[in-house]
């Protein structure tokens, strides 16, 4: 028996006194927190994640993410394989937004060329980048639904995700990974009918977009379980250095594509081809899940706008620069931000002059994104801290690496 | 009218003692002279049991086989098409033996004796609800005369298996599973309670079959549920409570799969998880029941009267037709609940109890004064 | 604001610890060994004072780097003398972008943690400092994030060694 059991044994304490001045009588039974780990096999943990919680009953107390279940040494990788190798590893860190990958990567390296790209292969990057985009918000928002016990909308997500992947294998191949956008342009141009798929695709998807959000967003239940739960305030997520649809639901108007353009994207803005969906605190407070959660749901009908905008504005040309069999880079360093469905997917490539980089930095933003769980989640309870790792929509692809 | 119904109902209450069910009266006829007057009961008794079991197994079965066809055509998709050849109707089985074959595992920190007992218990309160439950006029495994106690009495009794098989996995998900099942079902035991006073009020029986058949008139359509205004919100009190009780989303957070990874189910694999699976089909099935005895006629129906009026009030099909009546009705129920599911998200505990305490509970007490002022005043 | 002016503001604000600015040039034609030097520029802080440094970029009203985007550090070929940590500063209010680099020796690599100012910063050191063995001084949690506590070396370093097993796990 330790002296803790011993010294306190009877069952009719002192009434402890609040600060209010209010008695609050307590039986004497020791309670104390549970730490439960919550992963790595956790199916609200969206892959092998692990977050350490201590909860008080179903109150969580505290919380502390564990990441690198799933580190495939990506950046070690980069500094060992040539400019063009590495390309299909960028595939493989957000594995829901390969061809933002792609870009974000091929855009650095494009910056350290300095080369132009055809502006035919332009535009059938934003369409791939922007369809991408929705078939990872669809993934988003299906999860979300089923982190939250809906299971039906995670179909019907689904179900359009894949006619989406049947339009990426027609154009390259791959359903998942594609290595489609590469350094100079893209790898191939669109085979015939391509372009038409795509707008009846737009055409159809307009209204189940509209369709998905009345189903789930402005249900009862699913409003009472995200509404003021995990709330973010503007300057946290700032301080945090949130990036994407999580800044954005918290209010922060910053759309890398519309504040600092780049591609066609800036043409495509002044063209009113889409607008960013920010977070208003529409069901509670500015900053909870719903909002994020909003803000992904109505992006995917903004994205839509833009591959609009690039059918309608597509031209015939080249689809691939010439960089040459072998890439040569001049030596330096660049670091380039593109907007990935979760946040800023940044590169910092270092060339020695080399065949490859000699330094291949990336930055994930479900990594950035995550940091804050520790701090929104004590005080919630255990079924909000799923809502609320549902809601920062983390890849565990890229915050390994 | 009404002491007419009150003479039929004390003649049938009269002439069945509680164990004098169907199976009693074939084998009766049958019993060589100079058996001991014991053993008939006994072995009535068994037959009646093995019935039981056999009938809800393969209707909770079914009720998988339902669950999947439901929830697929809900999200655009066929559900089981293979097994069996026609939309996959032997995928239960399958099922079944698949989870016979599985490995029958036990943590090695469980508390081995209530690990396995769990299931046994659980599922062993809810085969000994059903005695108490009247298919037809004649089709009855037990005439109990408190049957809806004995059967809100039973199926509160698988909470402890719950909660037992929560506490002894050892595991944490399944402990937060067991104390969300305590917690919630002591929280709708209350509304589930007082919701089925409004009927038992109109009825003035607890007998499920007398309860039943006083709802035979108006061409089978004198259901209690016509009877009294505050009868339909007391009904849908009823289910909400069911829900609940039953685990059912969207308040299913004793397994919640999504927090809990399983709830108290997270240890438990092949027949002993099916045990638990085969309870909670049993007690949709047992809730569904319920209400249709009390709210919506039992196994009154036109059909039901239009078969008394032609072969008689005993004869063999119009207890056929009363029991595929009932039957009907709460399948019914069951894809109402199966809709639910597909369709809602999960509430939160502290939602679940506020649901609980500060609405269910009032609401159903409102029920219950309003019906009695009603049934006093007219 | 573009790079040039920002750095006219920094000068202006006598930014603490601010060294040179670094831009991107086009190849010499008169030597043939010259490439030139692609990408960004940088401006290059003496580490001692980084959080001064931040600290003003993140205020200044005209500069407002309020999101630190990135925080790495690289093993350069071209300097083997030392490591490179380099901050990416973004600011939502202005749309611009910085990226600021600091030289520490290899021999003791250490650096004063900005994550008192920029909270983002906290899991990049974490991963930074398990990458290259630099040492962030008063890091709140200074844990390893993406490796197992008990990993040997730093594996970004271009002099580092594969290991041959890992808790008796063969890595080959």
């Amino acid at each position: 028996m330790s002296n803790s059991s011993t010294k306190s044994s009877t069952f009719f304490p002192e009434p402890r006194i609040l600060p209010g001045g209010e008695k609050e009588f307590m039986m004497d039974v020791a309670t104390s927190d549970l730490e439960i780990s919550m992963g790595p096999q956790h199916p609200a943990t969206h892959g092998v994640m692990k977050i350490l919680i201590r909860a008080d009953g179903e109150m969580v107390t505290a919380a502390q993410p564990h990441l690198g279940f799933l580190h495939r040494c990506a950046e070690k990788i980069g500094e060992n394989v040539e400019w063009l190798q590495y390309l299909p590893y960028t595939d493989r860190y957000d594995y829901l937004a390969s061809m933002n990958n792609n870009l974000g990567y091929s855009m650095a390296v494009e910056k350290l060329l300095g080369c132009e790209i055809p502006r035919r292969a332009q535009m059938l990057r934003t369409i791939c980048v922007e369809l991408n985009r929705i078939a990872s918000a669809l993934v988003a928002f299906g999860t979300y639904g089923l982190d939250l016990g809906a299971f039906t909308p995670f179909l019907y997500a689904f179900r359009e995700r894949e006619w989406l992947l049947q339009i990426f294998e027609k154009i390259c191949g791959a359903r998942l990974t594609y290595s489609y956008l590469r350094i100079g342009g893209v790898f191939n141009d669109a085979p015939p009918g391509w372009l038409t798929e795509v707008g009846h695709f737009c055409d159809v998807f307009e209204v189940k977009a509209q369709e998905y959000y009345d189903l789930l967003m402005v249900n009862k239940v699913f409003v009472m379980r995200t509404a003021n739960v995990g709330v973010i305030t503007p300057a946290q997520a700032l301080d945090f250095g949130l990036t994407g649809p999580m800044l954005r639901g918290s209010g922060i108007d910053f759309d890398l594509r519309k504040d600092m353009p780049y591609m066609l994207y800036g043409e495509a803005w002044d063209a009113g081809a889409f607008e960013i969906p920010v977070g208003r605190g529409e069901m509670g407070t500015l900053g909870d899940c719903w909002d994020r959660i909003y803000v992904r749901v109505k992006e995917m009908t903004e994205s839509l706008g833009i591959v609009r905008w690039c059918l309608a504005n597509i031209e015939e040309g080249p689809v691939l620069a010439d960089v040459g069999k072998t890439i040569k880079v001049p030596p330096g360093e660049a670091y380039v931000g593109i907007e990935n469905p979760r946040g800023e997917l940044g590169h910092y490539l270092v060339s020695d002059g080399g065949k490859g980089s000699s330094r291949c930095r990336v930055r994930g933003p479900s990594f950035c994104n995550l940091a804050i769980l520790e701090d929104i989640m004590p005080g919630t309870l255990l079924a909000d801290a799923v809502a609320i790792i549902g809601s920062t929509d983390v890849v565990i692809g890229e915050t390994d690496r | 009218m009404l002491s007419n119904i009150t003479t039929t109902a004390a003649t049938t209450a009269a002439a069945a003692a509680p164990s004098e069910n169907v199976v009693f009266h074939l084998l009766a006829e049958y019993v060589p002279e100079g058996v001991p007057g014991w053993i008939l009961p006994i072995v009535t008794a068994s037959i009646s049991v093995g019935i039981v079991i056999a009938l809800i197994s393969v209707m909770a079965m079914g009720f998988t086989w339902l669950e999947r066809k439901v929830s697929g055509h809900i999200q655009c998709r066929y559900g089981p098409m293979y097994a069996g050849g026609w939309h996959g109707w032997a995928q239960p089985i399958a099922d079944g033996v698949k989870l016979l074959m599985k490995e029958d595992l036990i943590p090695i920190g469980a508390d081995k004796a209530l690990f396995m007992m769990a299931p046994a218990i659980v599922l062993g309160a809810i085969f000994g609800a059903f005695v108490a439950m009247p298919l037809a006029p004649d089709f009855y495994f037990a005439d109990v005369n408190l049957g809806i106690f004995f059967i809100l009495g039973m199926s509160s009794l698988t909470t402890i298996g719950v909660v037992m098989a929560g506490w002894s996995s050892n595991s944490k998900w399944s402990l937060y599973g067991a104390m969300r099942e305590a917690a919630q079902v002591v929280a709708y035991e209350i509304p589930l309670g007082i919701s089925l006073l409004v009927p038992l009020i109109v009825a003035g029986t607890f007998n499920l079959r007398e309860a039943s058949e006083l709802q035979g008139d108006f061409y089978g359509m004198g259901w209690f549920v016509f009877k009294n205004p505050f009868m339909l919100p007391a009904s849908i009190l009823f289910f909400i409570a069911a829900l609940a009780e039953t685990k059912r989303a969207p308040f299913d957070l004793p397994e919640a799969e999504s927090e809990l990874v399983a709830g108290f189910l997270t240890e438990y694999s092949g027949i002993r998880w099916s045990f638990f699976f085969m309870e909670e089909y049993a007690a949709m099935y047992l809730m569904c029941l319920v209400a249709s005895v009390f709210f919506f006629g039992g196994f009154e129906s036109p059909f039901t009267y239009m078969a008394r009026e032609q072969f008689g009030p005993n004869a063999f099909i119009t207890n056929v037709v009363a029991a595929s009546t009932l039957i009907v009705k709460s399948i019914a129920g069951i894809v109402l609940m199966m809709w639910v599911r597909w369709t809602l998200p999960r509430v939160r505990i502290d939602q679940v109890m506020t649901i609980g305490y500060k609405y269910l509970t009032p609401l159903a007490l409102i029920c219950v004064l309003g019906a009695a002022c009603w049934e006093a005043i007219f | 604001m573009d790079f040039q002016g920002i750095y006219d503001r920094l000068k202006e604000q006598g930014a603490a610890g601010m060294q040179e600015a670094n831009l991107p040039r086009l190849p010499d034609p008169a030597d043939k060994k010259d490439k030139g030097r692609g990408g960004d520029p940088y401006v290059l802080v003496d580490p001692a004072q980084i959080c001064a440094f931040m600290d003003l970029a993140k205020k200044d009203e005209r500069l407002h780097f309020e999101i630190l985007a990135d925080l790495s550090a690289s093993d350069p070929a071209v300097d083997a003398e030392n490591f490179w940590v380099i901050y990416q500063l973004l600011s939502v209010k202005h749309r611009h972008r910085l990226m600021v680099k600091c030289s520490i020796p290899k021999s003791d690599p250490r650096i004063d943690t900005i994550s008192g100012i920029n909270r983002a910063a906290g899991w990049h050191e974490r991963e930074c400092s398990e990458m290259f063995g630099i040492t962030f001084n008063g890091h709140p949690d200074p844990r390893n994030i993406l490796l197992p506590d008990d990993w040997v070396g730093f594996p970004l370093r271009k002099d580092y060694e594969f290991p041959k097993e890992y808790q008796g796990i063969s890595c080959i």
